[in-house]
């Protein structure tokens, strides 16, 4: 994951570290409690949110070299068709809804140009469907660009890393 | 399977050929195990396309069933499809999933294998072995799978030696494989696969692509409802033709009437560059399929778990209709386990603006966050759990759809369709119980014995 454009993160003690530390975790909350319309409403209009597939190379290789495919590769449009999705009464992949769990951690904040924070993060997503008695996991690192508004911040640009080459869960009607 | 033939096994075959499938063949270790050694050791499995290992050196590693295939194109450009599986100790030689190399090291001894499956060296082969004395090394190489075929760029292998010629088993399916994969003289690009795992049977997805329409305007009814697809309305659905030709079967939607070729491609989305390149690789019969009445080929599944899909969503907020195509293995892993593969597809000389806008299709609709491919992975795990227990022994399914009591059509075979092989228009489940016919053909008859190969031991492998 890169370390952003600053050689070292913010200090715990900077305001914008402790910003961004919140914004995380109050997305989070957004999505375990299924407020999608707020938490589409964290996105910039220009959201390009994305999530490669991983696939297993060579140490001696670049990972990259051989990506070919995203999970998603998302931007304002897609997103808000898939929070509509959700909306209908016809979703059924989330009806009954899974119970989940985003555990955000690991959050590192950097300066980046125009007032933009560069910031990286761990999530563990937890989530459980029915009675089924083993959960579905995904663990991924993320590196967002948030930008500062009138508002409070705002995501610009999610890339999603995620800890997985053969994905195990039936499906990604989730975010993360 | 401890019994010489498997009990019930007729009584399977029997019911599923009346169009009635014992539900508990969705989740049962004992037809998995038929399935495993009579149907996918004898069938033809899609490994990779050739676009995945365009230059010479690449490599890929996919699996059929639990056997590890090392797919390359060696440094002459030729393609080889090896077993996965030191000749010496049994390790898996490359345990990359893809790659550039000219030789391959196995981790264990160092036997180092060329990128067309020749053993290039052991160590000490002059100490260890005596040389030639102990362990032939001329002429060693990689087991090879044991029939190979590419058709469309497509790379088929199957385990069985005396698989079917692989055109002639493909048949009349060629003509719509053709719809899917033959878009350009320039061929396809293949990007992915997205890889997942789901707990459900393998079966349900290959089913489901080959003919249900039935499904479509419920159980995708959210995507309907946001104007993402407004295609899969139920009376749409109606009046397309199911058809199935050869080792396979499909879906079609009707177009507007008066459609012609042209008409009917700018009408699901496909730009002037794309409809030319499609004029000058489909024949006159092939184009004729989009002509009126019009059929536009949407899900379909080659024999026994390769499916497609084409269709044609919304990829703006300004309201531009974009096709795609996906193609889909549904690999199986256990009775209640399926690794799903899913690739991206289109012409390899297509503009960049028409990849990405039917790249952001793809992605929207199938594959892993796919809207359309979540209800159905809901669907399909649902079936598994529910096929697990007791009951579901005594539970046949009717998978007679389109039929009388009597076993006579309800509609006579629809006339005006244009592609070969059986059609009728409405709904119906024609196509999953010529499906079922395929797979009780194959897990009915017991896999011959073969015999095995010794390695260095002076005898050339076959």
């Amino acid at each position: 994951m890169s370390s952003g454009q600053s050689p070292a993160p913010l200090p715990y003690t900077d305001e914008r570290h402790q910003m961004a530390a919140q914004f995380l975790t109050e997305e989070a909350h957004l999505l375990d409690t299924s407020d999608f319309e707020a938490w589409l409403g964290l996105m910039d209009r220009r959201i390009r949110y994305r999530m490669p597939v991983r696939v297993t190379a060579v140490k001696a290789a670049d990972e990259v070299d051989v990506q070919t495919m995203h999970h998603f590769d998302e931007d304002w449009y897609s997103l808000r068709k898939r929070v509509q999705r959700f909306q209908t009464d016809y979703a059924w992949t989330e009806d009954p809804q899974s119970r989940i769990r985003h555990h955000v951690s690991n959050v590192r904040t950097f300066e980046g140009s125009d007032d933009e924070l560069i910031v990286e993060s761990a999530v563990l997503l937890y989530r459980s469907r029915g009675d089924r008695t083993a959960p579905s996991l995904l663990s991924a690192g993320r590196t967002d660009v948030l930008i500062p508004t009138e508002e409070g911040l705002r995501l610009r640009q999610r890339d999603i890393e995620i800890d997985e080459s053969v994905l195990r869960t039936q499906n990604l009607a989730i975010f993360l | 399977m401890a019994a010489a033939e498997p009990n019930g096994i007729a009584d399977i075959t029997g019911a599923v050929r009346q169009g009635l499938i014992p539900a508990f063949l969705y989740n049962d270790a004992e037809v998995y195990e038929l399935e495993r050694t009579r149907l996918f050791g004898r069938s033809w499995n899609f490994l990779a396309h050739e676009s995945e290992i365009a230059q010479p050196d690449d490599y890929v590693v996919r699996n059929i069933g639990d056997d590890s295939f090392l797919v390359t194109r060696d440094s002459d450009g030729q393609i080889h499809v090896m077993f996965n599986m030191c000749v010496h100790r049994g390790m898996q030689v490359c345990r990359a999933e893809r790659g550039s190399a000219r030789t391959f090291r196995c981790p264990y001894h160092a036997w180092t294998y060329k990128n067309d499956g020749q053993l290039a060296g052991l160590p000490f082969h002059a100490d260890a072995y005596g040389g030639e004395a102990g362990f032939v090394k001329e002429g060693q190489a990689l087991l090879r799978a044991p029939s190979v075929a590419i058709r469309n760029g497509m790379i088929f292998a199957s385990l069985d030696p005396d698989a079917p010629h692989f055109e002639t088993w493909l048949g009349d399916y060629a003509f719509y494989l053709d719809f899917y994969t033959g878009q350009s003289a320039a061929g396809m690009e293949f990007r992915g696969p997205q890889r997942w795992r789901v707990e459900a049977n393998w079966k349900i997805g290959a089913e489901n692509f080959m003919g249900d329409s039935y499904h479509t305007p419920h159980t995708h009814a959210s995507v309907v409802d946001i104007e993402l697809f407004g295609e899969p309305k139920p009376y749409k659905r109606k009046e397309g033709v199911l058809w199935h030709a050869g080792p396979g079967g499909g879906t079609t939607y009707k177009l507007p009437p008066g459609s012609d070729f042209r008409s009917g491609l700018a009408y699901v989305g496909y730009p002037d560059e794309m409809i030319d390149r499609m004029a000058a690789t489909l024949s006159p019969p092939q184009r004729a399929l989009v002509d009126e009445p019009g059929f536009m080929p949407s899900a379909s599944t080659l024999f026994p778990n390769l499916s497609f899909v084409h269709n044609w969503p919304q990829t703006d907020a300004q309201g531009r209709i974009t096709p795609f195509i996906s193609v889909r293995l549904w690999q199986p892993v256990g009775p209640g386990e399926t690794e799903v593969y899913s690739w991206f597809c289109v012409a390899a000389d297509a503009p960049d603006d028409y990849k990405a806008a039917s790249y952001k299709a793809y992605l929207m609709c199938f594959g892993s966050s796919g809207m359309f491919e979540q209800d159905d992975v809901e669907n399909w795990v649902s079936i598994t759990t529910m096929a697990r227990g007791s009951m579901a022994r005594n539970l046949l399914l009717n998978n007679r759809m389109g039929l009388t009591l009597d076993g006579d059509p309800i509609v006579d075979q629809f006339e005006g369709f244009g592609g070969p092989g059986t059609a009728y228009q409405g709904f119906g489940e024609h196509n999953q119980r010529h499906w079922f016919s395929m797979w009780a053909d194959l897990v009915s008859q017991p896999a011959p014995a073969r015999q095995p190969m010794a390695f260095g031991m002076g005898e050339q492998p076959a």
